[in-house]
């Protein structure tokens, strides 16, 4: 067989496996839509573990990283310190929101918030913010595996049929088995993504250099400026190191894929284990990922795209089976991230919206229908999104990666009891003005005096909440003694809280 | 205190801790560069807080 059809072979394989897993996430659901959505707020440490993971790491985390160590040097070692902060934030916010989301049976963060700031505003404002900027993070998943096919079958499927073949598989495993599906499938996509990322990389840096200490020694002696900081462009200046490791922690953890993982788990020591161990899996898989960038910087020069660093070096120097291994690794890095995406937003969609403003009072199986609907539109969108090109779409996307950002100062009004509360009008402007500097920060005057535009973004977002919020109504005592009640009682007392309804 | 430890032993792996005092390119445990090996071992004591945390129930 020639490399180009092993490596398409088991590509073919893993999607396969994904799924039969699928179909079997299908037989054991139920005409639920908490099941459907939200696991049945059942996931236990392993599942949850490697869903996490594995939504956290996308194709970025594959393939952009190489290429960033590959370009700026060894700055993005800052990955560790975002993802050590990812497990910081699961421990302490996450618990909070998983407390809340119990007691008071919410499904998304726009529940969460409405709730809390008593406004209808509130909720459509945080279900738009967190589907407009993660939406067009389709686009960037769908890219990376419509570029694996294209590597891996050697440009005999291009760019545009892998990309559908891949979005089709995504979406016809969350169809078939909603939140259920996508965990059981994580769960093999962050197993099979770790282990290729580690043996990839450590077999180029055996076959390239006889091990990573020879591959040290040779960027040492040839490459020395990628070794020290601010990098050989200068881009790791204070202010993006900064700036990346609160918005690549924040960011990420604030999207509404990994918010909504917070409700589903089965109890909050759960959890607590989660935010404690994960930063293992998430920083350890940019120690290979240094490998590749900084050995790749010294074994093959001058490449175009320094993002295809990984799969240039494998198809160059590794054989076709465990190339082929390693790319279906990639796919997975994507798929994973890709359909927690697919399902937040048709979440939000369906419960956020179509439930609440179009049909409210339909029975579950109805939307469960409509979800799927959704997932079906949402995948039409993001194929359309990926294989075509539109300038706004360029600006949106740049946005992207920083808007959920935007959520952090409402969100921690009401997980952080405080003196001062925010309000409804608070928060909605902060976002607003929050998401106004954003696109002056990040795209008409990129990253003032040297500082990651999402900072700004977020002081300018902090600073209009509060300032409004003394000028304002704030939410009822009631409901502020509710929901504050409930936290306090769950940090400092009943770590169990028992199930009250939903709210008003 | 696992609040303080962990505030503490971020600050030792941000600016400008990491563009002063780390910033050094010479080989250290196992061939790798200073900065590299400073840094891993910050996030591994990062994540020790962590867990000890989570075994105290904090």
């Amino acid at each position: 067989m020639e490399a180009w059809e092993v490596a398409t072979t088991l590509i073919i394989a893993y999607l396969g496996l994904t799924l039969l897993l699928g179909v079997l996430a299908n037989r054991r659901l139920t005409v639920d839509v908490e099941d459907f959505m939200l696991y049945g707020r059942k996931a236990g440490f392993i599942v949850l573990y490697l869903t996490i993971v594995a939504t956290f790491h996308s194709a970025f985390a594959f393939l952009g990283s190489g290429g960033f160590f590959y370009t700026h040097g060894i700055g993005f070692w800052a990955a560790g310190a975002w993802t050590v902060l990812a497990g910081a934030i699961t421990y302490v916010l996450g618990t909070r929101i998983w407390a809340l989301g119990k007691a008071f049976g919410y499904i998304t963060p726009a529940d969460l918030m409405a709730d809390f700031y008593e406004s209808e505003v509130v909720r459509v404002t945080v279900a738009v913010v967190s589907v407009v900027f993660t939406i067009l993070y389709i686009q960037v998943q769908a890219q990376g595996l419509g570029y694996i096919i294209t590597v891996a079958t050697d440009g005999r499927v291009s760019f545009e049929v892998g990309t559908l073949l891949l979005l089709i598989v995504a979406a016809f495993y969350l169809i078939a088995g909603g939140l259920r599906a996508v965990y059981w499938t994580d769960v093999l996509q962050g197993v099979w993504m770790y282990a290729a990322v580690w043996i990839g990389a450590l077999v180029l840096a055996y076959e390239l250099f006889g091990g990573p200490l020879q591959l040290w020694q040779e960027v040492a002696a040839q490459r020395p400026d990628l070794l020290s900081l601010p990098g050989p462009n200068g881009f790791f200046t204070p202010g993006m190191w900064i700036g990346m490791v609160v918005t690549l922690s924040f960011g990420i953890i604030l999207q509404p894929h990994m918010l909504i993982r917070y409700y589903t788990a089965v109890d909050a020591k759960t959890l607590k284990a989660l935010g404690a161990t994960t930063p293992i899996y998430l920083m350890t898989l940019y120690i290979p990922a240094a490998f590749v960038g900084l050995g790749g910087a010294v074994a093959m020069p001058d490449l175009d795209v320094p993002d295809r660093i990984f799969p240039e070096l494998l198809f160059a120097h590794v054989s076709p089976w465990l190339t082929g291994a390693i790319l279906a690794g990639a796919a997975a890095a994507a798929m994973s991230t890709l359909d927690s995406i697919l399902h937040s937003n048709m979440t939000i969609l369906t419960h956020d919206i179509y439930r609440r403003y179009v049909r409210p009072g339909a029975s579950q199986a109805h939307y469960l229908r409509v979800g799927r609907v959704f997932v079906v539109v949402l995948l039409a969108v993001g194929y359309v999104v990926t294989v075509s090109t539109f300038d706004f779409l360029v600006v949106l996307i740049t946005l992207s990666g920083s808007g959920a950002l935007q959520l952090l100062p409402g969100l921690a009004g009401v997980c952080f009891p405080g003196r001062r509360t925010l309000t409804r009008t608070g928060v909605v402007a902060g976002i607003a003005a929050g998401l106004a500097t954003l696109y002056v920060t990040l795209v008409v005057a990129p990253h003032p005096l040297g500082m990651h535009g999402a900072i700004w973004a977020l002081l300018v977002n902090g600073a209009t909440a509060l300032l409004v919020s003394r000028f304002t109504a704030a939410p009822s005592a009631g409901t502020i003694e509710r929901v504050h009640g409930e936290l306090e009682a769950f940090v400092y007392g009943d770590p169990e809280p028992k199930p009250s309804g939903p709210p008003a | 205190m696992a609040t303080a430890a962990f505030a503490a032993l971020l600050l030792l792996a941000m600016p400008p801790v990491t563009h002063s005092v780390l910033n050094r390119t010479e080989p250290w445990i196992l061939g790798a560069p200073f900065l590299y090996v400073a840094l891993l071992a910050a996030y591994v004591a990062l994540i020790g807080v962590l867990i000890w945390a989570w075994r105290r129930r904090v």
